[in-house]
């Protein structure tokens, strides 16, 4: 095997949450598999959430240890900062391009020690993760808990002063870094490309993004995560912070007007949560929810939403219709108040949440030739008897890349995928030539860990 | 207090267009969206409520119908696209027809092929009982009422009219005690404020069109002026009453022998100036809400149904044929046309006229009724007795 072709059982396409359960599943199980991750670290939304409801379980507690085992799972072979560019089949499965981004850092040599963060002159706004609320280096590591902990240069703006690599301890920075491409060769794919949120910019009567005090849930889970900006609440217009915080539910699902007819499925329990959690770091703020209705439809779901009425959270049914803000860039929420003689009220409050839907993150029918369904997420021809099969032979699909779902789902999913991929391997096993023997590991060479 | 529900109601409003209500779940973003709800007007969810649970006893009765004036915000960002603004159109609709207890409206509104008929053989017959007692057309000046008596064309205008206000009144009353007891108009109630209701409804509100102005132009740019819909409505509506005026001024001028009808005036003669000017504001109101129907220009523009048109298209009609006779009145040569012109035009506005307590037109009647009863500030019953018993 030569250095650009890799042959594994299962390719795995997406280092979130589905992805990498889908490969430890298999990998235990002694399959290789390869995953391959478009960011620079796995971990995918998960890793930037702050507690799981409707446990209230720390989400980096789960999430990075599974970070951990995936990269030091000697069967996964762990490609970040990669894309799959195309992929063609064979009598053995399929033939995958994959494109490795240059990271203008030896991944092989570098310890993650961030020396060169100490030296970089030049601060930017950190996009990716925190929704430009802190900043990192030119070069940098992902976030703290980043699988690899492997450093990365954002070439467009950096100014050549060379003193990263005068700090580089190990000598691990490269500038004259190229694109590789990377063949693999799979006999299984498993999809777990996940979702993205309705932009909190889409709807004009919300403000259209431009009210400094209308953010959305996702930012919220930021402000609220441990590992945060700023390690406690604040409002971003000022700083402030508020006493009153409202959530507006729907604000991208079972909405036409924004083409999304469905229902994301999470965001009455991530609401709920939030409010909760809300309510422990901000003990003397009003919280209210805007609903059209409360789906809490899982495993203790409909207790945790009890819990949170008795805990003092508002919950008003009516559709948020407008955001306006007043003089002091407060928030106000124009609604019409069902359960109070349905007569119209404007409420200002300090702080607006969107509970933004979810919405397809990719789609994979150019690359992969897996046809998605009419909202866009990946086609499952029987869904109530096989979630997880697409109409493509081989290929799986998993967690939020096949439909709105939450992370118990998400997990289960990537276990049934993992499965379904597992069985087809065995019932082709006869007609393959002899598997080559164990590869060789991937990670030795590209994705060493020091974690 | 019992409800009597039809479960076919949703069904039978949609016979008057809204197809898409049974879709809506009630979220209430129509009525926050609503420029014109406040704490205590609220639609248009309850009345889409009244008409989902099949109540058309409240439905009916409630003035929320007509104070809504269809900016069409609501349907631009209903999140079930199910149109709550045409929805409020039809039951409109279906409100006219069912405050007029003769059934004229519901066969009108429902039936185009018999409406068309019967507008047609409505017009058919007064042109020909006009011409009946038809006399010469002198051509050296035309002397439009030596060929059809002046007194056959007031008589008959003067039994139309009598006809319409009877059923019109009948429509309206029918109504008014439907909405006041719905919203627990009492006799109190009225009599603390009717005249000052009765300013708010006819100066602010209908001839002022001033919620209309003020809250209902819901583009982010507001157009100029005169392409705003409330003007487009007040220069229809002002055109109308003032040719209406011009047309009862002209007859007192007959009774008190200032002028005979039909005696040649100049333009600038105050009660022929008045109905000019009308006119052009009739047809420019007229003309532009077509052209707005036929491109689809705005929400309200989008639907248009039969009524719809045949309001428009009758008033735009009468208008033209109006102003054709008018130019041939100051043609030097009289020409003959203008003596069937006058035959034409008096059978159009006789539609127009005769049917208004069945069309589109009686909105005229039914909102004024409700906007009253609006400004009337009605108490709810229940607060009225609990003040009773607290005296």
């Amino acid at each position: 095997m030569s250095d650009n072709r890799l042959d594994v059982d299962t390719l795995v396409v997406g280092g979130g949450i589905a992805g990498m359960q889908a490969s430890l599943d298999l990998a235990d199980q002694g399959y290789q598999v390869a995953l391959v991750e478009r960011d620079p670290s796995i971990g995918g939304k998960m890793i930037g959430l702050s507690k799981v409801f409707p446990t209230l379980d720390c989400c980096s507690c789960i999430t990075t240890p599974k970070m951990a085992a995936v990269a030091h799972h000697d069967n996964i072979p762990l490609l970040t900062y990669s894309e799959v560019e195309s992929v063609a089949s064979n009598k053995n499965g399929f033939v995958a391009q994959v494109l490795r981004k240059p990271r203008y850092v030896q991944e092989e040599d570098c310890t993650g020690c961030r020396s060169c963060e100490l030296v970089c002159p030049i601060d930017l706004p950190d996009d990716e993760n925190e929704f430009g609320r802190t900043s990192h280096r030119v070069i940098y590591v992902p976030f703290t808990t980043a699988v690899p902990q492997t450093a990365l240069i954002d070439l467009d703006h950096c100014i050549y002063c060379g003193k990263c690599i005068k700090a580089c301890p190990p000598d691990a920075i490269d500038f004259t870094q190229q694109p590789e491409h990377l063949e693999i060769e799979a006999k299984t794919i498993v999809l777990a490309t996940g979702y993205e949120v309705t932009p909190y910019d889409a709807k004009k009567e919300y403000g259209a993004g431009k009210l400094g005090n209308v953010i959305d849930a996702l930012m919220m889970e930021r402000l609220l995560a441990p590992t945060g900006p700023y390690g406690r609440v604040l409002r971003p217009s000022d700083g402030k912070q508020p006493d009153s915080i409202a959530y507006v539910q729907c604000a991208g699902s079972r909405d036409l007007t924004l083409g999304v007819s469905y229902c994301s499925r999470v965001c009455c329990m991530y609401a709920i949560k939030q409010a909760m959690l809300l309510s422990g770091a901000l003990p003397m703020a009003d919280i209210t929810i805007y609903y059209m209705d409360i789906r809490t439809f899982g495993k203790g779901y409909e207790q945790f939403y009890q819990n949170a009425k008795t805990m003092g959270i508002e919950f008003v049914k009516g559709k948020v219709a407008r955001i306006t803000e007043d003089e002091n860039q407060n928030p106000v929420v124009r609604v019409e108040l069902i359960d109070e003689n349905s007569r119209v009220a404007e409420r200002t409050h300090d702080l607006v949440v969107l509970s933004v839907g979810m919405l397809p993150g990719w789609n994979p029918q150019a690359t992969f030739g897996v046809p998605v369904a009419e909202a866009g997420f990946i086609q499952i021809p029987d869904c109530n008897v096989s979630p997880t099969v697409t109409t493509q032979p081989g290929i799986y699909a998993t967690g939020t890349a096949a439909g709105p779902m939450d992370i118990v789902d998400t997990i289960m999913t990537a276990g049934a995928a993992a499965a379904e991929a597992a069985a087809y391997m065995q019932n082709h096993k006869e007609q393959e030539p002899a598997v080559p023997e164990a590869a060789p590991a991937m990670r030795d060479k590209r994705s060493t860990v020091h974690a | 207090m019992s409800y009597r529900a039809d479960p076919d109601l949703l069904l039978e409003i949609q016979k008057y267009g809204a197809a898409d209500i049974a879709a809506c779940f009630n979220c209430g973003n129509c009525t926050a969206v609503c420029p014109l709800s406040t704490e205590d007007e609220t639609f248009p969810r309850r009345v889409i409520r009244l008409a989902q649970l099949g109540v058309w006893k409240e439905l009916l009765g409630s003035k929320e119908l007509w104070t809504c004036y269809y900016c069409g915000e609501c349907t631009a960002t209903c999140p079930r696209e199910a149109d709550p603004g045409e929805f409020m159109a039809a039951a409109r609709r279906y409100a006219i027809a069912s405050y007029d207890r003769l059934g004229l409206a519901k066969v009108l509104y429902t039936s185009p092929v018999l409406s068309v008929i019967f507008l047609v053989l409505l017009a058919a017959l007064t042109a020909l009982f006009m011409y009946t007692s038809h006399g010469s057309m002198p051509t050296d000046s035309l002397r439009l009422f030596e060929f059809i008596p002046a007194h056959v064309i007031h008589d008959l205008g003067i039994a139309g009219f009598v006809i319409v206000a009877l059923a019109g009144i009948l429509g309206a009353v029918n109504m008014a005690i439907q909405v006041g007891r719905a919203n627990g108009l009492s006799r109190d109630g009225v009599r603390h404020n009717w005249l000052g209701a009765l300013w708010e409804t006819i100066a602010v509100e209908v001839l002022g069109q001033t919620r209309y102005r003020q809250e209902c132009e819901t583009e982010e740019e507001r157009p100029s002026w005169y392409l705003q819909k409330w003007f487009i409505h007040a220069s229809m509506m002002w055109g109308f009453l003032g040719l209406f005026a011009a047309t009862g001024l002209d007859w007192i001028l007959d009774i008190v022998g200032v002028k005979a009808t039909g005696t040649w005036v100049p333009i600038w003669y105050p009660v022929r100036l008045l109905g000019t000017v009308a006119g052009l504001f009739l047809l420019y109101g007229t003309s532009v809400a077509i052209v707005r129907r036929l491109r689809k220009a705005d929400e309200p523009s989008t639907h248009s149904f039969l009524s719809d048109w045949l309001f428009l298209v009758l008033l735009w009609i009468s208008t033209v044929s109006g102003f054709a006779l008018e130019i041939a009145i100051y043609l030097p040569q009289a020409p003959v046309w203008g003596y069937w012109m006058l035959l034409f035009h008096v059978a159009v506005v006789a539609d127009l006229l005769l049917l208004a307590p069945f069309t589109k037109f009686a909105h005229a009647f039914y909102r004024t009724v409700a906007l009253y009863v609006q400004a009337l500030k009605p108490v709810p019953a229940a607060e009225l007795a609990a003040a009773a018993s607290a005296d």
